[in-house]
């Protein structure tokens, strides 16, 4: 039986002291985080120290959340806070000369970390699910979205598939991949904009 | 259905999910893995109880002007440890005053070990650079382990 990987299941498994499951959260996550802090333009030292604190606290908080479906959002919200700190202190140590409130840092909107929110979940939803395709989809999906994406004969030569072939499996690859439990609810516009309302409140 | 994503879109979903993952150095990633050597401390947790910078964070206007001195109060069943910090230093109380040791753990290095003294008074010089936790152990035996702390 195949294990299950939802974000619940992680949370249980991590409660339970499973190191391959804090992996598997941090793996999912780490780009949510990182693209918060790429919003507030922090170097590189600086993205570091966020993640270090966020995930710090993440152990520590990890067995108290109160629904583990709302891991992403806890995550969004300590980034973005980690993220504030660091900025504040680096005004400080800048610019000790102006008033306080000049040393205040630019504050991305709420609702641009919100829509980092939401893009970082679907994202990691596509991938929980690609990861799941039997190898040989994989490999095809793989290849179609190189960057720059590979042609039809060098798919051929390199998994052995006629080049007439190549549409169909695609196709039923795509397929398999809607079906994936992962991506319920992720696929249709529709369930797009119910998403924004309910995590925009 | 007919607002399911077709498959040139899907295709472009994969694309940005894949590349969204790749953008992420590895070894930032290690580090979050590395954290997870930090879970189940056995000592008593002290919480987080005040952060003067917190108020700041949510109230900028209001208490900007305290921003230039943090205060932050831990709370365990059976003592409060209260710091402050400093331009140079982190100091700090262990209440009800008694002595006892303070040892300063680093996320990702040695740990070092300050004296509290009689009114429960330590400092620590200097200030972590990176996040920290306080391990107070009283002389009567009694033990609390602090959150982790970014200055």
């Amino acid at each position: 039986m195949r294990e299950d990987l939802s974000v619940t299941a992680l949370v249980t498994r991590v409660g339970e002291g499973d190191q391959e499951a804090w992996n598997e959260i941090v793996e999912r996550y780490a780009p949510l985080v990182w693209s918060i802090c790429r919003r507030y333009q922090l170097d590189r030292a600086d993205i570091d120290d966020v993640g270090q604190s966020v995930w710090l606290l993440l152990v520590e908080h990890i067995g108290s959340l109160r629904e583990a479906a709302a891991l992403p959002g806890w995550l969004a919200t300590t980034t973005r806070h980690e993220c504030l700190r660091v900025l504040r202190a680096g005004r400080r140590r800048d610019h000790a000369d102006l008033p306080p409130d000049e040393q205040m840092p630019d504050d991305p909107a709420a609702a641009t970390i919100e829509q980092e929110l939401i893009e970082a979940e679907r994202n990691a939803a596509i991938r929980a699910a690609l990861a799941e395709l039997p190898d040989r989809c994989r490999e095809l999906i793989s290849m179609l979205i190189s960057d720059p994406p590979s042609a039809y004969a060098e798919i051929s030569a390199a998994l052995g598939i006629a080049v007439g072939s190549i549409g169909p499996i695609r196709a039923r690859c795509l397929d398999r991949l809607r079906q994936s439990p992962h991506l319920a609810g992720f696929l249709t516009d529709e369930a797009q904009d119910v998403e924004v309302k309910q995590v925009g409140r | 259905m007919s607002d399911r994503w077709d498959d040139d879109e899907l295709v472009a979903a994969l694309r940005e999910a894949v590349r969204a993952r790749q953008a992420v150095p590895p070894e930032f990633v290690q580090a979050g893995k590395s954290a997870f050597a930090w879970h189940n401390i056995d000592a008593e947790l002290a919480q987080l109880t005040y952060d003067s910078s917190r108020d700041t964070l949510y109230e900028p206007s209001l208490r900007a002007e305290a921003a230039s001195i943090r205060a932050l109060t831990f709370t365990a069943p059976d003592l409060v440890i209260e710091l402050e910090v400093s331009d140079d230093s982190l100091l700090g109380q262990i209440v009800p005053a008694q002595r006892g040791t303070v040892r300063v753990q680093l996320a990702d290095g040695p740990e070092t070990a300050v004296p509290a003294d009689e009114i429960g008074c330590f400092a620590i010089r200097p200030i972590p650079s990176r996040p920290f936790r306080l391990y107070c152990q009283t002389a009567a035996g009694t033990e609390a382990l602090t959150g982790w702390i970014t200055l």
